[in-house]
């Protein structure tokens, strides 16, 4: 059949719009009367409502298999990442030594995240553990919390503890210190009871590269040559077993972070330097080809001299 | 004589071959560009634009940036081509069917060529050959005749007159159409011969003219393209609301406009059912093949559903409600009507037999007959034996070789000595025989003709096998018998003998027919016999599911009213108890005009009164009356008939066969020609084949057709349903921050992957109820998507499908240590790479990979939400009004089928592909499959209680806004 497409006066349709708001022969109003509109709220209130009840049973429910201070799995969390701190915008590392402004920020952010590590507050708050040992706080049966954390103090970092340091963690005088931190994971043993340090070493982003296991010789290319010396505190990078196992936000109050602080002594101003810092540990696998970050950090370093 | 060889070679290149040519199609590549912008591609496309815009401003933002919406781009082109050449194909498989069918045999003609006679293709006709013609063949192009012996042709495709028409040689009217030496192309010869000259071919012809005219008529959009293309409205209209909302809203809480296009992008994929359409193609294409079955042939998919809309159809009467045969259907004798078998085979004939008239009568029915069986069908049923002779001869010597045996042998046994066939001014057919019996030596004179003229000649008739005198009271009763079985519509014949007396005609006699000398008068009347070309008997069965189906059927024939009228009446078109104008008239003895005419249900119109009314009487009479039908009519005001009824807003379904049906054919929403007695112009032009040309395939079509109409409906809501388990994430995400709960390839997954075997399971589902009993659908009024759906699908399932994913989701990341109130507005920093520290509720720390990874098994937690309820969903959408229960959970295997593809697919994306990254799929811990569980239960519960209260309450409030 032809399909005759009524063309409508522009009147028309606004007139049958009209009466579609309002129908004053029917006393509809968008197509239902009151009373109609009345029910249809009414059931979408009483339906949401109960949709709503559902599905909060239903949350609740699943909130119950969650426990508070342990995640149900953590097969994701398996190789813990590092991470560095100042936390920088696509983690470049970028000094400018004649303009304060830039790293102004950075040193902002860095007394900040130290002041928790301050003496006096670790020992105020934290144990002094054995070094050298895992500080198990076991449940036994009975819910054991808060438990103690031990002791990680500012002091510890030595030449990077910003205590009293006129060069403001060296960013002034282009000797700038990055700290490492290794991931949080609840009741994971660090280091398999042996002992376990940070290394850094100056290399190209991982597709410039030769895949396979990273080798001595890397360090021997133009990054390594422009990265130059630089000292760790603690000293060799080390992390101590007595800061793990972690045993999470709710429990573990006070826990205080392990740092590794690298202090770079005399990177080759005016050229951006590829840093790639790793943890040597037992159970951390470092060579997780899609997870850059597991067992390892990688930034960006640029000292701007004039 | 004829032309030579090389001049018709010649003409033969100039004119091109004498064949119709075929209606224009459209060609392949259109077909096929016209699939790929059709539907929802158009918005797939600006998706996939979006996708490439989006990357080309982040490129030159930053050259590095990642490849991700170039991907998804890539994909959603490759879904709209997939999709496309998908649709293509099933197009291109059911047009096949069609053309394969409309292969037929060549024809031959006999041409005088180079002096000799040739055998040719009719294709290989120039004007100026001269052909041959004799009875039983197809003209083979227009040809003036030049010369012919009793030569009689049947116009009735061409001018609709269903009396054959003699040709002559001589010129008797400027009308070419009038003038009687011109045979038509395509048109056939009945009987004699002739010699002709062919003066057009090929479109040339007049019939070529027809059917041109024919393929000018447009081809109108279907009622399912209609519906489809609201749905598609529907659908495209919310995803663009939506998605522009979004965009502004995104927009304004200070997202970047790049984001924006993503979110955009999103909701675009999440709102459009991919794989619908192509759904909608494979269960249009499964009922096409399941009418194929049952005799209808679909040419055009979209033709199924517009036979369950149909609200008139318009039939013709032989052939379609008759079985287009003579047949036998009344005797009378001894004073009394008996009534024969009309059935297919005739096995059962009831009648007395017993009476010494009918032993007479059987005698001159067997031996007054010219028709005999062709030789060598020994094996074929009696019915199915093809005859050499007229129709009503026909059907008498089948009459009599079932009733009596071998007729041949009777007749070899009772010699004929003299005949007169059967001519206009005699009206009678006579011939004389030898007896069978050795001990009677008379010859037997048997005649039939018309009852009256047989009557003139007799003066005895036979009663219980005894002579009577003929007197008043005899001839009373034969004139009442006459005009009762007249009043049937039917053929009748009388039936006389005589015993010629041995004395005076030895059997040395010769009988001389031209000179007559033997008696014509005084004869004994044996007894009556009518004909009809009786209803198949599966079509009153088929006209009362009509009526039932609220499907108003009107005969169109070019039949005599009376005959008409009595066909009509025995297969229910005209119902027994209801009756026209002038049966009012007779019974109440009044003037016709004087009848009120809304007394009358049943109208019979002619088509002389058809001419002479306008637009709107015709209007009037098919709103008026319930029952019509339409007698001695054109082909030609087949076409007013159609518009008529198109006119009072009828979806009209319309059979025919001859060439000159074809525009009526094309007017009609939907043209069925017959696939027996059709010509190719008409199968041409009709959207369906009837194959056995009969009107009850018509009626189980019918049936096909609504039921895929509700079943096209229950897929459309299944398949809306998880619309919104897909949109809700992107919403979601853009104004609580969540990370995002389900990706652009995921959604595309359940798209295309495990909700297409499912939705067209749906197509395999048994009808809820008698759909036969309801009346066909309102074109405007019973949408295929209407708002109840639309509702129920998006606010009500969808919803609970979005809430029910959802707890998937949040158990997954509460199970990792992500608790839900932790995720709020927690995407940006989730999703800046630099971030490799993100803390989770339990104080643990979170690389950008491992929250990534989560992220993954997140969407596949979502998936397999979906999926899990999508089961429930299926499940649901079996029935829109009946429990499940009712239906039977387990009657529709193909559901199972469907379910089960759901869960493998799934198995193989979850823990086959969990590796493959690019797919952004995990291996999901098991008892994640059975989180939704409960949602799916709850969606069963909920659905059956809606059911419930429709049944409980039918037109209540409830019932009118939760029916879909």
């Amino acid at each position: 059949m032809v399909i005759q497409k009524e063309k409508k006066s522009c009147g028309q349709v606004v007139e049958e719009w009209k009466e579609f708001v309002w129908n004053p022969r029917t006393h509809q109003f968008m197509g239902r009367t009151g009373t109609s509109w009345a029910f249809i709220l009414l059931f979408y209130l009483v339906f949401y409502g109960f949709l709503t009840a559902m599905f909060s049973l239903t949350m609740w429910v699943m909130l119950q298999t969650v426990s508070d201070h342990t995640p149900k799995y953590q097969d994701r969390l398996a190789t813990p990442g590092l991470m560095i701190r100042p936390k920088t915008e696509n983690l470049d590392v970028i000094v400018n030594v004649s303009d304060t402004e830039s790293w102004d920020q950075h040193v902002q952010k860095l007394n900040k995240f130290l002041e928790p590590y301050n003496d006096s507050i670790q020992a105020q708050k934290n144990d002094v553990c054995r070094p050298g040992r895992y500080y198990e706080q076991p449940d036994n049966g009975v819910l054991n919390y808060p438990k103690r954390a031990c002791q990680f103090n500012r002091t510890q970092l030595g030449n990077c503890s910003g205590i009293g340091d006129p060069t403001h963690y060296g960013y002034s005088t282009g000797q700038p210190c990055v700290f490492i931190k290794m991931n949080r994971v609840i009741n994971f043993y660090a280091g398999a009871n042996q002992s376990m340090n940070v290394t850094c070493a100056g290399k190209r982003p991982q597709h410039h590269r030769n895949k396979g296991k990273p080798t001595p010789e890397d360090g021997r290319d133009e990054d390594a040559e422009n990265l130059g010396n630089f000292v760790m505190f603690p000293a060799n990078g080390n992390i101590d077993l007595m800061y793990f196992p972690y045993y999470g936000k709710k429990f573990h109050v006070n826990y205080t972070q392990p740092l590794v602080a690298v202090k770079f002594l005399n990177v080759t101003p005016n050229v951006e330097v590829n840093v790639e810092c790793r943890i040597n540990a037992a159970n951390i696998a470092t060579d997780d080809e899609r997870d850059k970050f597991a067992g390892r950090v990688a930034f960006k370093l640029r000292i701007n001299k004039t | 004589m004829g032309l030579s060889s090389t001049r018709a070679a010649e003409l033969l290149a100039r004119d091109g071959p004498n064949a119709l040519s075929p209606p224009k199609q459209t060609p392949e590549i259109i077909k096929f560009l016209k699939q790929m912008v059709g539907g929802f591609s158009i918005l797939l496309w600006i998706g996939a634009f979006l996708c490439w815009i989006a990357y080309g401003i982040q490129y030159s933002n930053n050259m590095s940036s990642s490849l991700d919406s170039v991907y998804l781009g890539a994909v959603l082109v490759l879904v709209v081509i997939l999709t496309g050449i998908f649709a293509y194909y099933q197009e291109a498989k059911s047009t096949n069917i069609m053309s394969s069918f409309s292969k037929m045999i060549p024809q031959q003609a006999l041409v005088i060529r180079d002096s000799e006679k040739k055998i040719l293709p009719a294709e290989q006709l120039v004007v100026g050959d001269i052909v041959e013609i004799k009875g039983g063949d197809q003209i083979p192009a227009d040809i003036r005749v030049l010369s012919c012996q009793g030569c009689r042709v049947d116009n009735s495709s061409l001018t609709g007159e269903s009396e054959p028409q003699s040709r002559s040689s001589e010129f008797t009217h400027e009308n070419p159409l009038e003038t009687k030496n011109i045979c038509f192309y395509s048109t056939t010869c009945l009987e004699g011969t002739a010699t002709g000259m062919v003066i057009n071919t090929g479109d040339r012809t007049v019939i070529g003219h027809i059917a041109s005219l024919a393929s000018g008529v447009g081809n109108e959009k279907t009622p399912i393209a209609i519906e489809i293309e609201h749905f598609v409205h529907i659908v495209a209209g919310v995803a663009i609301s939506i998605g522009v909302l979004f965009f502004i809203i995104a927009v304004s809480m200070k997202y970047h406009v790049l984001d924006s296009i993503i979110f955009l992008i999103g909701i675009i994929v999440a709102n459009v059912p991919e794989g619908l359409l192509a759904t909608v193609t494979v269960t249009l294409s499964l009922t096409a093949k399941r009418m194929a079955k049952k005799n209808c042939l679909v040419k055009n998919l979209e033709a199924v559903e517009t036979l369950g809309s149909t609200s008139i159809i318009c039939s013709d009467k032989t052939g379609t409600l008759t079985q287009n045969r003579m047949t036998v259907a009344h005797l009378w004798f001894d004073h009394q009507i008996f009534m024969a078998d009309t059935s297919e085979n005739q096995s059962n004939q009831v009648f007395d037999q017993s009476s010494g008239t009918w032993a007479s009568l059987s005698k001159v029915i067997t031996l007054c007959n010219r028709a005999e069986f062709k030789p060598g069908q020994e094996s074929v049923p009696i019915m199915k034996k093809v005859v050499v002779g007229d129709a009503s001869e026909t059907a008498l010597l089948k009459f009599s070789e079932v009733i009596l045996g071998d007729v041949m042998q009777i007749r070899k046994r009772n010699r004929k000595v003299a005949e007169i066939p059967f001519n206009s001014t005699n009206k009678f057919q006579l011939s004389i025989h030898e007896t069978e019996d050795p001990g009677d030596r008379r010859f037997l004179l048997v005649m039939k003709g018309a009852p009256e003229r047989i009557l003139e000649r007799c003066s005895t008739i036979m009663v219980h096998g005894q002579e009577q005198p003929l007197d008043e009271s005899a001839a009373q009763a034969f004139h009442t018998a006459y005009m009762e079985l007249g009043g049937l519509g039917e053929r009748v014949l009388g039936f006389c003998h005589l015993y010629l007396p041995a004395d005076k005609f030895p059997e040395t006699y010769v009988f001389d027919t031209d000179a007559m000398n033997f008696p014509t008068s005084n004869l004994c009347f044996v007894g009556l016999l009518s004909m009809i070309d009786p209803p198949r008997s599966t079509v009153p069965d088929a006209v009362t599911k009509c009526r039932g189906a609220g499907i108003k059927v009107i005969m169109v024939t070019g039949d005599h009213p009376i005959t008409a009228k009595a066909i009509a009446k025995s297969v229910g078109i005209i119902s027994a108890n209801s009756e026209t104008v002038e049966d009012i008239a007779n019974r109440l003895n009044i003037a016709v005009e004087q009848v009120n005419k809304w007394d009358a249900k049943a109208a019979v119109v002619t088509g002389m009164e058809l001419k002479d009314m306008s637009p709107d009487q015709l209007d009037e009479i098919l709103a008026t009356y319930s029952e019509i039908v339409f007698a001695r009519t054109s082909p030609q005001q087949k076409l007013i008939i159609v518009e008529g009824c198109q006119r009072q807003d009828a979806v009209v379904a319309v059979t025919g066969d001859g060439v000159n049906d074809s525009p009526a054919l094309k007017k009609a929403d939907i043209g069925i020609a017959m696939g027996i007695a059709g010509s190719d112009a008409a199968k041409n032009a009709a959207d369906m084949v009837l194959l056995d040309d009969n009107f009850a395939s018509i009626v189980t079509g019918v049936e096909e057709g609504r039921l895929i109409f509700d079943n096209l409906k229950k897929t459309i809501a299944y398949t809306l349903t998880k619309n919104i388990a897909e949109l809700c994430p992107f919403l979601i995400y853009i104004i609580v921050g969540l990370p995002l709960p389900i990706g652009t390839i995921t959604i595309l997954f359940i798209d295309l992957g495990t909700d297409i075997i499912p939705s067209i399971a749906l197509a395999y589902e048994k009808a809820e109820s008698d759909i036969m009993n309801r009346k066909p659908r309102h074109k405007k009024k019973d949408r295929l998507v209407n708002m109840p759906l639309a509702v129920y699908s998006y606010l009500h399932i969808g919803l609970m499908q979005a809430l029910g994913a959802f707890l998937v989701y949040f158990t997954v990341y509460a199970q990792e240590g992500f608790l839900p109130s932790s995720l709020i507005n927690l995407r940006v920093e989730w999703e800046k790479d630099d971030v490799n520290d993100l803390e989770d509720s339990y104080g643990q720390e979170w690389t950008r990979y491992q929250r990534q990874y989560l992220e993954w098994t997140g969407y596949t937690a979502f998936f397999v939400g979906i999926m899990v309820q999508q089961i429930a969903d299926l499940i649901i959408r079996k029935t829109r009004r009946n429990s499940i229960f009712q239906q039977g959970l387990f009657r529709n295997k193909v559901i199972w089928v469907g379910i089960a593809s759901q869960i493998i697919i799934a198995l193989i994306l979850c823990y086959g592909l969990g590796s493959v990254t690019a797919l952004s799929f995990t291996t999901l811990r098991p008892q994640y499959w059975f989180v939704a569980v409960p949602h799916a239960i709850l969606i069963w519960v909920y659905d059956e209680m809606r059911k419930l209260f429709i049944r409980l309450y039918p037109g209540s409030w409830w019932d009118k806004n939760m029916y879909y």
